[in-house]
């Protein structure tokens, strides 16, 4: 009941539990792409900027590609720097 | 089962885990359907001190295509909220419960309705209705019918929803289908049964005296239908809508343990589960596909439609039931895709095919429950329902008490096989086969009206 829920819906297929969430952190600096996400009424689709949870899974060590979670949306971000800090962080 | 447990991963998670899908035109309001979508299954009536509910963290929908795409035209999205009002008692309720807002009641569930129309625009309906408590018992709750039918809501659009816990009136001999493909009442002419049986069996109804979860709403017809009609010839592609439920969660959780306050639900959401015509991913879907198959829309089926045109259990049938069904393995042999079962689980039946009826919804193939909504209600119901002459029946949408399981079977065992190719003479048994069952053996008495199930097994009562 208290739990933190936000958001809206699409199309992605992805399980849910292949998803590994290893930040839940606001404030990252990176260029975005790629959009998902409608808002649906009786849904917030606050955002991290909101005070919301913000969680990023990184997708593609390599690459440096992340999906952040953030209301109801997912995008995609890519920055190596960030990457390499939270691997270097989860490492620890 | 129909579809209850019926993929590894959603047989894990029953909050999400859709049962059954009923659709049809209602007997008690002609002008109307009504649509039951079950959750939440397999639910022993005894089941204190937590007693079943809705997820508040899944996003319960009913879709309606009413153009033959296979996309909704029509969304209605149902959530739930659970309040509890005494954090001192361990007990589901501290006294007698007599009305919804009972002090009594400790933990309650609320729900929201949201209209989502066929360009994405939403619309709340209705906020915080109550769902009648679970069924404790007698001593809990003296008079449940009245609780239930205060939960009855007509919205002021003119819709007519209900939410909450039900008998659960399919039936299905879990036991013996799932044991090598066994049907009881022909035990003894089955490759092992027979070493075993020299008697035909009594079938048992695996879900008997159960309950589970139901979302049942009721919508004008011309709400649902393409270009709102009021009224509708029964050969009019306007007549038939498709419709299915689907589940989600969120994408991503996030658990803090004792810090229950700062868990975390965020980002889209993902179905897990999806029902449209009964056994199709039960039976049809391969294991290895069926949690993909919850995953998608009904507009992604023409990737399942091969599992349609060969099901496996056409091919397990003359196995298992030796010299019953030789008519069926050469139809086997002979590898000719099976339109009849094309035509009744993925694209509707067309015109033309059975005398005065159609409920054909174009080329796209999807696994959606079909339902020519021109057919008036049955007066007298067959429990075989198309196969048996009444019309208003499965594989005409699905009403509470149709044989779906048994109906399934003699589709595939090549029953239908005659509506596409007329020298195709079905085995003798295609006709005979059946589960023996009915929904009296379900236990659950069905309500003439709106929500049509019936009252849930009491807790202090059963089991038995």
């Amino acid at each position: 009941m208290s739990r933190v829920r936000y958001g809206s819906r699409t199309g992605n297929r992805l399980s849910r539990r292949r998803v590994l969430a290893i930040a839940a952190t606001a404030g990252v600096g990176a260029s975005v792409a790629g959009v998902a996400g409608l808002s649906l009424a009786g849904e917030s689709s606050s955002s991290s900027g909101d005070g919301g949870p913000l969680v990023l899974s990184l997708r593609d060590a390599s690459k440096g590609t992340f999906d952040v979670f953030s209301g109801g949306s997912r995008k995609t971000l890519t920055d190596k720097k960030l990457a390499e800090r939270l691997l270097k962080a989860a490492k620890g | 089962m129909s579809s209850h447990r019926e993929a590894p991963e959603i047989s894990k998670d029953p909050v999400a885990d859709s049962s059954d899908l009923y659709a049809f035109v209602s007997p008690d309001d002609p002008d109307t359907v009504t649509i039951i979508a079950n959750y939440v299954p397999m639910q022993l009536p005894a089941s204190g001190p937590n007693f079943f509910e809705f997820g508040d963290d899944v996003l319960y929908e009913i879709h309606i295509d009413s153009n033959g795409d296979a996309r909704p035209d029509l969304t209605y999205q149902f959530r739930f909220r659970t309040e509890l009002r005494n954090n001192k008692t361990f007990l589901y309720n501290t006294g007698q419960i007599k009305s919804l807002d009972d002090k009594n009641w400790n933990r309650r569930q609320f729900y929201s309705v949201t209209k989502v129309d066929a360009h994405g625009k939403s619309t709340v309906l209705a906020q915080k209705l109550p769902c009648p408590p679970c069924n404790v018992g007698k001593l809990s709750i003296p008079d449940y019918d009245k609780l239930a039918e205060d939960a009855v809501k007509k919205l002021r659009t003119g819709e007519k929803v209900f939410a909450g816990q039900r008998a659960d009136a399919f039936f299905v001999d879990l036991g013996s289908i799932f044991d090598l493909g066994t049907l009881r009442p022909f035990q003894d002419k089955h490759l092992v049964g027979k070493t075993v049986f020299n008697y035909a069996g009594k079938a048992v109804n695996a879900l008997a005296e159960l309950n589970v979860h139901s979302i049942a709403i009721q919508v004008p017809l011309s709400a649902v239908r393409r270009n709102g009609k009021k009224s509708v010839r029964g050969r009019d592609r306007d007549a038939v809508i498709g419709v299915w439920t689907s589940a989600s969660r969120r994408q991503v959780q996030v658990r803090h343990g004792d810090k229950k306050n700062e868990d975390v639900e965020v980002g889209p959401q993902v179905q897990v589960s999806r029902l449209g015509n009964p056994l199709f991913n039960e039976v049809i879907v391969p294991m290895a596909e069926k949690d993909k198959w919850n995953s998608l829309p009904p507009s992604e089926d023409k990737r399942f439609a091969g599992f349609v045109e060969k099901p496996e259990l056409a091919g397990l049938l003359p196995v298992l039931y030796p010299k019953l069904f030789d008519k069926l393995d050469a139809l086997n042999k002979a590898g000719k895709p099976r339109a009849d079962l094309v035509a009744i689980l993925l694209t509707g039946i067309p015109d033309g095919i059975i005398d005065n009826f159609q409920n054909n919804t174009g080329d796209v193939k999807a696994d959606m429950l079909r339902l020519n909504t021109a057919v008036p209600p049955a007066k007298k119901e067959n429990k075989f329902g198309v196969l048996g002459g009444d019309l208003a029946g499965f594989p005409n949408g699905r009403r509470i008490a149709d044989d779906v399981v048994s109906i399934s079977l003699r589709a595939i065992a090549g029953v239908t096989v005659p509506l596409v190719d007329k020298n195709f003479k079905p085995d003798a048994a295609a006709a005979l086969v059946e589960q023996g069952l009915s929904v009296n053996d379900s236990k659950a008495k069905l309500l003439k009206r709106f929500p049509f199930l019936g009252t849930p097994f009491d807790g202090f009562n059963n089991p038995k």
